[in-house]
Order: C-alpha cells, then structure tokens, then sequence
C-alpha cells in the first residue's frame, strides 16, 4: 500500500501542472480585460492603459506565464484585481459554504439515490421498481435552475416556510443553517442522485443474481437480510466510484445553485471572477477544485481496499 | 366654569382620545431612527474609491460615506455640500471657495482645506470628469484652513457642476488618505465625512454602512442628492444578489427591504404583491448604437444616415420594455426630460423617421456594397441584447448587411476600444448633467467622434458661461448630432424597483438610490 500511495501522490504534480497552464493560458487569451471592467464605463482608453502597466498586464504572455509559475512555486496565488486580497484568502472566505453546500447536496442525493436504486433492485419489475426509476429519470431531466427557482417561488414566497436565499454559516447559528441549507441541499442533491440510484440499481441486480445469494436464500434467510447485509456491501464498489465522482462534480459544479441560493461560495467565485476577467482568482478556484478532485480520486481508490478485502495494492 | 364629575371625567377622556388619534395620526408618518434595511443589488462594487471608476454600484454606495464640495439639487443643478459657497471673480477666471467649518471625518478629524487640496487634485488626475475640469486649471491651492482657490487658464462653463455630479465624483479625503494612494491605484481606506461609515465589507456576501452620529447635515431641507441628510436607519445593509430572479424572491418574502435593477418580467407580479410595491426609475438609460468612425464601413456619413432614417424606434423600445409602455418613452432629447436645464424639445429632426425609402436612397448614395457590418453587442444586458436584434431586421429590410456579434460585457468593453475589432456596439447612457459631459461627443471615447463641427462647439460650451447662451449652442449641438450622427439615439428606457411598504422618504425621483432620510416604520 506504502509504494503505491506514494506513487498516487506523486502522479498528482504533472497533472496539476498541465492543469495550471491550461487554465492560465485559457482565461488570458480570453479577448476582455479585468481593467475596462473595472474602470467603469466612462474611463478613458489612456486611463485603461496606465492602469493596465500598474498590473503587469501589458507584459508579453509567456512572461506573465513564467512569472505564475513562478509564484505557485513559492505557494503564492497572487493577489485579486477586484477584491483587493490575496486569492488564497479569497478561496479561503469560501471554501465553507461551497464544503457545507457539497457535503448537505451528497447527503441528499446519497440518502434519495442508494436506498430507491436498491428498493428498486430488490423488487424488480414491480411498481416501486418503475416509480423509482421514472423519478431518478425526473432528476437527471429537469434543469437545476428552474428546480431551484421553482422551489424557491414555493417554499419561500407562496408558503413561507423557508428563507428564499443566503447562507448562515453553521458555526454561528446551526439552526439557522439549516434553514438556508435545505432548499439548496435537495434541489442539488435531488439532481445527483439520479445517477446513484441507476447506478446502485444496476450493481445490486448484478450482485443478486449470483450464487452465493441463491445460497442466502436456500439458507432461509429473510429479504431483508439477504438485501442489505449480504448484497448490499458487494455491490457497494461501482456506488462508490459514482458518488466520488459526484462530490467532485458538486465542489466546482454547485454553480448554479450558489448564484441561485446566493451562497458565497466557490462556484459563485469563479463565475463572478470569470466575468470580471479577475485571472488571479479563476486560476487560484481551478487549481484548488483540481487539486481537491484528485484527492478525492485517490481516496476513493483507497476507500475500495476497505470495502473489498480482495482489492490490494502494490 | 366649574363642571359636574361626571362630565370632567368626560372631557378627560375625550381630552385622551383625541391626543392618542392625532398622536397616531402623526406618528404614522413621523420619521423613525433606528432599524437595517437591506439592499439587494446586482453585484459587487469594483471599489469604494470614488475618484477611481466610473462604475455606477461604486457612485450609488459611495455617495452615502463621502461628501464632496457641491452636489445636486432637484432640477439636477449644482448647490454647495462641505462648501459654504463661491464667490467668482469678475473675469471668471478665480473660483474662491468657503469651506463649511466643524464637519468632521468619521476618524473623528476636522474637514479642512488641508484634506480638500490633495482629495481634489487626486480626483483631477484618475477621474474623466476631474481630469475634464483640470485641463483648464492653472492652479489650485489653499488660502487659509477653510477657504480654497481655482485659478483657470480660461473661462469655464463646468466648475461647479464637475464638482457635483456624483459618478466618479469629487469626494473629500482626509490628507493622509489622498496622498497615501496614487490617483491610479485604488484606496483602501474609506474614511469620509458623509452620514453613513463603512463598518464591514465582506465581498460578495454584504457591505454595512452604520450611521455616522457625528455627521453635520446641512441646515436646509433634503433637495435631489443635497441639502439636509439624516441617517435614520442604524445600519443599510447591501447584499448582492447577482441572480434577478432571486432579488425579487427576496423582497416578496421580506428577506430585503429593497431590491434594485429587477426585470421588467417581474413587473405584473411585483404590482400584486400586497406588501411591496414596483418602483419605475427613470432617468435609466437611453440606448445607443455607437458607430466606429475611425476606421471601416461606418465611416461613411451617408451610410449612418441611412441607418439613422431605417429604423423605426417605437416598436423597438416597446419590445424592449416587455411590452409595458410605463417603462419606455420616445424622446429626440439628447439630455433626458429629467434633466431640465438641457432638454431640448426642437422639432425637424430626423430622428425615427422610419423612412424606407430615405433609407434606401442614402444606402445607394453613400456607395455601400453590402459587405457585412460587424455590429457588437451582449446578452448580458438582455435589453441591448433585444434592440440589437430587432435593429438588425429592421436594417436588413432595407438592404443592410448585419454581422451580430454576441460577446460577454468584458469582451465588449475590451474590443470597443480597438478601432479594428467592430463597427458598431450598443450600449446604454446614463444621465449626463453637463453638456460637455456627453462623452459620445468626443474623441476619447470609443466610437472617436472627429467631426469639427461637433468638437467645435463642444469646446465652446465648455468656455461659455452665459446658460442663454450655452442652451443655444446645445440646440445646435442637437442638431449637428442629427446631421452628423456619431451614434444613433433610440428611446429612453425605464428601470424597476421594489421597495417594502414599511421603508418610508425615499426619493423616487433621483437616478440612482440613496437611503438617508429614509427610515422602516415598525
């Protein structure tokens, strides 16, 4: 395990690297200058250009390049055109809201996924089977913006029961937090666990097909039991590839519902960096989101040697 | 007169009731201290530094921390804010001004001609409006702690009225502020002397103003942007919520007290919410198409002309404003109506004439081949979005080419300065209170309108003093822009608002929002 952990862990710099450079050159070649937005729209061509020297802006490319490299070396994201701070505190003010809103939408979308794709595993063909299957297809269909939107104008306008956006960090105020979660939780979470429940219903017919289940139930064993303790963690590997991939989709790819839900997270970071041509920040959001990406890859790939004895690494 | 028991008790209690009536009566509409509202707005401000962007979301926040020498009144003409007043030599060339004494910055210390020298000469190197005034300067300087001088190189129209438009506006730093950060770098530090401070700035999450107790209002009534200002409100909070649809959520469920900048699509259901009511807000902007006349096909006079004559306004606007006529009006106007010192109201202009055939005629006359316009614009204003598309129909009718292009807004303000990138974009303008502030009507801007004619008198009504005189030239200058048409002037656009029935005093009648001398009734 030792040799290969490390292995993993070094693969990860290459991949970062490229990752780095492409995004650098992508958003720099970009037409659209942080400076113009930022000026306003009565400034002056001259004013634009003094103000682009004072950022280093007028600097061929590749200079520019170098100098990225450069600073991510040292560890330094540079400092944001428009928010005046460092990109690394910048990412820092965020990260919560984007951790908390991923781990609520996983929760959600693992809590709807796993049990309807194993209820509609283990009474195939039936009408919960087809229920299931038809509202998994629901989730993976509608739009997540006007889920959102729609349960916002619902539960928030019509009925009042629930805040129609923001977010309380759950440090402050858990009650609240919850409050400000729910909506964005399940209009994220109800969209990914489409795929779980698919996925999770797939494995489970695979695995209840086998022998040693026709064995179970030779035994006498109940449903339940044969379901849930001798089924259930077998087919557990495929699951759990889909739902590492899915947080890693939710940490960038919660875009949508934080502008929706106005959650001051990442997702909302980049879209707003993106649009302003704030290159320091959107090149610090890619490089984290990628880095973190690989991260949760390889510890899924460990999570796997846990789940399945059989699974070993050299 | 000695009365009974039985009616003395009477009196009293009618004495009570009516007291308690009229007590209520009156508290109704007496204004409240106390209290945050909050404001939803589109985004993020690029600064708090005044002097340093033109950004409309800087001007609205900033104009709440910081005061400058003049401001404007109702009718959108200058009256003195942290000046006293002004006394003009004879030759108009000395602009002596009093400073008002013990008004205090919110660190506590006195605004005097120390602060007010190096704020306004910082303003005069970054700002357009600062560096228009300074390029007939010759001096400027302190006389004694509350009186300053401006020496001019000649005579000029636009002292005071520089000094008072609030975008980009001449706010007053204290000294160390002004000359710690160079007039191209932002300031960090917001210290003014307005009646709000800045307590917290959490991007993207909120900005908090909280009253400033010891600010010194001015002793007359609340006048436009002027006058007397009193911070009712304890704290404004303004969040911003880039996603309208959201904004408008929020203000139905009370989430905000005021949403900004809403679609007009949210219009019907805004006016049948029993608890807020829609706000139209004019002036907004006025659309334009603005033609690259340095270089390419729009060169060619007759060919705008062209343009000039093909389109037929009204039912463009009316698409624009989702079909609501509240929210747009027809105007040939270059200052809107709500500019009353420069609204022209001349007729035989050749504005809206959606003449097919005047059209087809100079498309003929001015040699064009056909080849494609490149013609920018971006969806991310969905209203220059729309009146670039029906444009486009409406010119091809007549034998125009249209190459559209939709970029995002970065792009569009990036290449619009690249005479080699595009023919004509759309854009919107604001209010202009100057005439000589009509950035169009000159070459610094993109678009590079040359014509002697207009730059002519442009400069003249920079040096005229006399307002007859200078109202004369500006109906020339009308009419100069008709024939020579530097851009093409659609309709006035109107924008919406949404304020919670409990925020009482706000002036609906300015361009953009300001929230002293406005309180929440409990």
């Amino acid at each position: 395990m030792g040799p290969y952990l490390l292995r993993r862990l070094a693969a990860i710099v290459p991949v970062l690297a490229v990752v780095a450079t492409i995004v650098f050159l992508l958003i720099h070649l970009i037409p659209g200058d942080p400076v113009s937005v930022m000026l306003g729209p009565d400034a002056t061509p001259t004013q634009i250009e003094a103000t682009r020297k004072g950022l280093g802006l007028d600097r061929p490319i590749y200079e520019q390049l170098l100098g990225f490299y450069g600073r991510i070396l040292r560890g330094d994201l540079g400092q944001s055109y428009f928010l005046d701070r460092p990109v690394s505190q910048a990412l820092w003010e965020r990260a919560e809201p984007t951790l908390v809103l991923m781990l609520a939408g996983l929760l959600v979308a693992v809590a709807i996924g796993v049990p309807s794709g194993t209820i509609a595993a283990a009474y195939r063909g039936s009408l919960w089977d087809r229920g299931l299957m038809f509202v998994s297809l629901l989730g993976v269909c509608i739009p997540g913006f006007w889920l959102s939107l729609n349960f916002i104008y619902f539960f928030a306008v019509r009925l009042g029961w629930l805040p129609a956006a923001g977010y309380v960090s759950v440090f402050s105020d858990p009650m609240a937090a919850a409050k400000y979660m729910i909506l964005p939780a399940f209009s994220l979470g109800f969209n990914q666990s489409a795929l779980i429940a698919r996925i999770a219903r797939s494995c489970m017919l695979e695995v209840l097909q086998q022998d040693y289940i026709r064995t179970a139930r030779a035994k006498g064993l109940s449903h339940g039991v044969v379901t849930w303790i001798h089924a259930f963690r077998n087919a557990l590997v495929p699951v759990v590839t889909v739902i590492g991939i899915t947080t890693a989709v939710l940490i960038g790819g919660a875009v949508v519902t934080e502008i929706v839900f106005n959650i001051p997270g990442l997702g909302r970071l980049i879209i707003s960096a993106i649009l302003r041509r704030d290159y320091p920040v959107v090149q610090g959001v890619v490089l984290v989101t990628a880095t973190t990406y690989v991260v949760i890859n390889l510890g899924v790939d460990l999570l796997y040697a846990v789940i399945d004895p059989r699974i070993r690494y050299e | 007169m000695r009365c009974s028991m039985p009616v003395r008790k009477a009196l009293v209690l009618a004495a009570a009731i009516l007291l308690v009536v009229a007590g209520a009566a009156f508290s109704a509409d007496a204004p409240r201290k106390g209290g945050v509202i909050r404001v939803g707005n589109l985004g993020e401000p690029p600064s708090l530094d005044p002097h340093w962007t033109t950004a409309s979301i800087t001007e609205t926040l900033t104009n709440h921390i910081y005061e400058g020498l003049y401001s404007l009144d109702s009718s959108n003409k200058p009256i003195p804010m942290l000046a006293e007043g002004v006394t003009i030599s004879k030759d108009g060339l000395v602009y002596t001004f009093k400073l008002r004494q013990g008004v205090k910055f919110h660190n506590g210390k006195e605004m005097t001609s120390e602060d007010v020298i190096p704020s306004i000469a910082r303003w005069g190197k970054q700002s357009p409006y600062g560096k228009a005034l300074f390029a007939q300067v010759a001096d400027w300087k302190a006389l004694d702690k509350y009186t300053v001088e401006m020496k001019l190189k000649e005579k000029s129209a636009i002292v005071l009225i520089s000094l008072a438009i609030p975008s980009s506006f001449a706010a007053i730093y204290p000294k160390e502020i002004a000359e710690k950060f160079a007039p191209e770098v932002k300031a960090t530090e917001y210290i003014g002397t307005g009646p709000f401070k800045l307590a917290e700035w959490k991007p993207d999450q909120y900005i908090r103003m909280v009253r400033f107790d010891d600010y010194k209002s001015r002793n007359e009534k609340p006048n436009g942007y002027g006058g007397g200002k009193t911070a009712y409100v304890d704290e404004i909070r303004w969040v911003p919520v880039p996603e309208v649809a959201t904004r408008v959520a929020q203000v139905e469920t009370g989430e905000l007290d005021f949403a900004d900048d809403l679609n007009l699509d949210s219009y019907d259901r805004l006016k049948k919410s029993a608890n807020l009511r829609p706000i139209v807000s004019k002036p907004y902007y006025w659309l334009v198409a603005v033609f690259n006349k340095k270089e390419g096909l729009m060169t060619n006079q007759k060919l705008r002309q062209a343009w000039q004559a093909a389109i037929d306004i009204e039912p463009i606007m009316k698409n624009v404003a989702g079909g609501h006529t509240e929210f747009y009006r027809m105007d040939s106007s270059l200052a809107p109506v709500e500019i009353t010192s420069w609204h022209t109201n001349l007729s035989g202009l050749p504005w809206n004439e959606h003449n097919k055939d005047k059209a087809k005629r100079l498309l003929k006359e001015s040699g064009y081949k056909g080849e494609p316009i490149r013609f920018m614009t971006t969806q991310e204003y969905k209203w220059m979005y729309d009146f670039a598309l029906l444009s486009k129909q409406q010119l091809e009718d007549v034998g125009f080419v249209i190459d559209l292009q939709v970029v995002d807004w970065a792009t569009l303000v990036k290449r619009r300065n690249n005479s080699k990138e595009y023919d004509v974009f759309t854009t919107g303008m604001g209010a202009f209170y100057d005439p000589t502030h009509h950035i169009y009507l000159g070459n610094n801007w993109p678009g590079w309108t040359s014509d002697e004619d207009i730059l002519r008198i442009q400069a003249e009504l920079a040096r005229e003093t006399d307002q007859k005189k200078r109202f004369a030239l500006w109906e020339q200058q009308t009419r100069q822009f008709y024939d020579k048409v530097p851009v093409i002037r659609y309709g006035d656009l109107f924008g919406l608002r949404a304020m919670r029935n409990t925020v009482k005093g706000f002036n609906e009648k300015t361009e953009r929002v300001r929230f002293y001398n406005v309180w929440i009734e409990k």
